[in-house]
């Protein structure tokens, strides 16, 4: 196996190749078909609260069809009172995310309802222990930056989930934690308790928010009650909250790419519109997912070829040019292993994102089977990908030691440079592989013919047995129990 | 003339043509045709024949769900006609839900498309249906299967919950279970006690049909 780094130190993608896809006129076009659906369509919101306080501002709201339009003045002005920039903190400060389009962070997969068990290779239903364990993996590795809940608890109620994945990815990583599964406004406030309790205080988690979250529409133009109820909380306790959607096109947006763009678009202008009109200058980020349908089944397409790389290279550019905080996916896999399908699909992808400007927030790693599954090793596997991308941007030194000539005439021709101070002052900056292979036909063999994921495998069990994480002070480790009990008690649990 | 009528009426089925097929419907109706012969040797005949060419690869999904919104206006134009009749059969009952909790139909409304095409009577409750209203819906129709469909791991187990109701409420046993949804799999559907899984919407119809012994 090839070399882990000893250094604990952020691996961050730095300034990135911009192709735009659109040109100026393309861009401004979609934004104003955009405004168009949200002021002549606009979108059902499924909350009586926040249709009541919209009803109070200047976006046109139908209570009885439950349906909001928004004037394109009040969609300008949500868009420029978001801020531009801000913090989300970790535990360990230098795993700190400042997003300001300087810096492209890595984020550990989200939501997959089952694990591929390290021992037997089976899929089966995680539990709280494989979060521990995929937390404690991502804690691990400098390319991750910050996590989502990688699982599903099986052996959690669902009403509790985002309570106790939150607890076990804050005791388990000093890195920033994206608690995605706050679908109500009682998850969200459990969330929040248990960022005040780390960060010291509600106030000190504002200023320094060590979990976020993010609230998802349904697509087409639909706004689902409780979870967009428990954005506001967020909003209101100034903790920073994403906007997401994920529309599927031919199914629940056009199949042509363009329109599948504009429901996107109208999807988190809207939501981010409802933020800030309610809450301005609330931290949220712009955040647009996308999958394709497969055509024959109606299943969403396994296949991720390149149109999902053209969708996220137009929603990039949509989303610098209104100078907000992005995220944007990346990884997709219709594959059922860690083979050649789920490799080259995370590959290319990858490099379609570093296509995409500077776009902050990365998701994710770990996913196959459309996310639906969840894997360690293809954690492990993909932070490989994210090393390489991330030493494509990183910048080449090009000075008078670097272009080596005084070593070049030293040697002149016919010598080698295996033996030259200069080789081994610098042969450890070069990129060197941790999984891929580079052993003899011979030695591939007589190993029993591994392929990287036997490596990968080993690496996390490695790992996972042996890895502690920055503990929680005992005492904040203690509140944040009681915070859970008192939660899981008082009603909401299954 | 009528057959020269009917396969004109299959092929605006076919091209989902809702204007053409609504027209042929009535002129059908108006000459005296058997609204059976319309319905079997034209409408029925039709998705069956999509159907087929959507298993060859011909036509995709979308195809078959416009064929099917025009399957479904043309049937309601016989129906009056069909139930005046004495011959007419009515195929098995499906309850459709998804489930407590959760608002995501795409999923749901694809199946019930493929459902009726495949000449089933769909009942579809709609999104966020609580268990006590589908065991409501169970006893009133008497449905020969209730498909739950849910999209989060956080409303996956309310289908469950849905099960437990039906056996609480001593109706288990008279009716077929089937689950779907991302996150559903087999290993859920046979740990939650449902009578079937389906993977999409065309592998729902097959496990409807396996249920309630339509043999393709």
């Amino acid at each position: 196996m090839g070399p882990q780094p000893t250094v604990r130190a952020p691996r961050t993608l730095g300034r990135r190749l911009a192709y735009n896809l659109l040109d100026a006129t393309e861009i401004e076009a979609t934004h104003q078909a955009t405004l168009d659906v949200l002021e002549h369509t606009g979108v059902t919101v499924r909350s009586a609260r926040i249709l009541t306080l919209l009803a109070a501002t200047d976006a046109i709201v139908d209570l009885e069809r439950r349906l909001v339009k928004f004037p394109p003045s009040m969609v300008e002005a949500a868009i420029a009172v978001a801020p531009s920039e801000y913090l989300l903190a970790a535990r360990e400060p230098a795993f700190d995310m400042f997003l300001d389009r300087s810096r492209g962070y890595y984020c550990l997969e989200g939501g997959p309802s089952d694990i591929v068990d390290l021992a037997s290779g089976k899929v089966r239903s995680p539990t709280s222990q494989d979060l521990i364990d995929a937390t404690r993996l991502a804690d691990s590795l400098n390319e991750i930056s910050f996590l989502w809940p990688s699982v599903a608890l099986s052996d959690v109620p669902p009403a509790d989930q985002a309570a106790h994945q939150t607890y076990l990815q804050l005791a388990n990583s000093t890195k920033h934690v994206v608690a995605m599964t706050t679908y109500n406004s009682r998850d969200a406030r459990v969330v929040l308790e248990l960022g005040a309790a780390v960060a010291g205080s509600a106030a000190a988690l504002k200023a320094r928010p060590v979990v976020s979250s993010f609230v998802c529409s349904i697509s087409p133009l639909t706004w689902d009650g409780p979870p967009l109820e428990s954005a506001l909380e967020f909003a209101a306790a100034g903790v920073p909250c994403g906007v997401v959607c994920m529309p599927v096109s031919t199914a629940g947006a056009p199949t042509t790419l363009a329109g599948h763009v504009v429901i996107a678009n109208a999807e988190l202008l809207s939501g981010i519109t409802i933020l800030q009109t309610l809450y301005p200058g609330t931290p949220t980020y712009y955040c647009p997912f996308s999958a394709e349908m497969d055509l024959h089944s109606g299943n969403m397409d396994g296949a991720w070829g390149p149109g999902p790389v053209l969708f996220n290279l137009v929603m990039s550019q949509l989303g610098l040019r209104y100078g907000l905080p992005m995220s944007i996916g990346t990884n997709g896999t219709g594959a059922k292993t860690q083979d050649w399908q789920a490799g080259a699909q995370h590959a290319l992808t990858l490099m379609g994102t570093l296509a995409c400007g500077n776009v902050d927030l990365i998701a994710s790693t770990g996913g196959i089977d459309n996310s639906r599954v969840f894997s360690l090793e293809q954690v492990l596997l993909d932070c490989e990908l994210w090393d390489i991308a991330a030493t494509l941007l990183d910048g080449i030194p090009f000075t008078e030691e670097y272009l080596a000539v005084s070593v070049i005439n030293e040697l002149g021709p016919g010598q080698h440079y295996l033996a030259h101070k200069h080789t081994r002052n610098h042969m450890r900056e070069n990129w060197r592989a941790r999984f891929f292979q580079s052993q003899t036909w011979q030695e591939w063999e007589d190993l029993g013919r591994p392929d990287p994921r036997d490596a990968a495998r080993k690496r996390a069990r490695e790992v996972i047995t042996t890895y502690v994480p920055e503990p929680l002070p005992d005492d904040v480790d203690r509140e944040m129990r009681s915070i859970i009990d008192r939660y899981t008690t008082a009603g909401g649990s299954a | 003339m009528s057959d020269a009528l009917i396969a004109r009426l299959r092929q605006a089925v076919i091209d989902a043509e809702p204007d053409d097929a609504l027209a042929l419907v009535r002129e059908l109706l108006a000459a005296d045709v058997a609204p059976t012969l319309i319905l079997d040797g034209g409408l029925a005949k039709a998705m069956l024949i999509l159907g087929e060419m959507w298993k060859s690869g011909e036509v995709f999904l979308p195809e078959v769900m416009a064929a099917a919104a025009v399957f479904t206006i043309c049937n309601e134009e016989i129906e009056p006609v069909l139930l005046a009749s004495a011959d007419h059969k009515v195929g098995a009952k499906v309850l459709l839900a998804t489930v407590k909790g959760d608002m995501h139909d795409l999923g749901k409304n694809m199946v019930a498309a493929m459902l009726k095409m495949a000449g089933f009577d769909v009942i579809d409750l709609g999104t966020d249906v609580s268990s006590a209203a589908i065991i409501e819906a169970v006893i009133r129709e008497t449905p020969a299967v209730v498909g739950l469909s849910a999209l989060l791991t956080t409303t996956m187990p309310e289908q469950r919950s849905v099960i437990n109701a039906l056996v609480a409420a001593g109706l288990r046993d008279s009716v077929k279970v089937l689950v779907g949804g991302a996150p559903a799999t087999q290993e859920w559907a046979d740990a939650i006690g449902a009578d079937a899984y389906g993977q999409h919407a065309p592998d729902a119809v097959r496990a409807v049909k396996e249920l309630v012994g339509v043999l393709d």
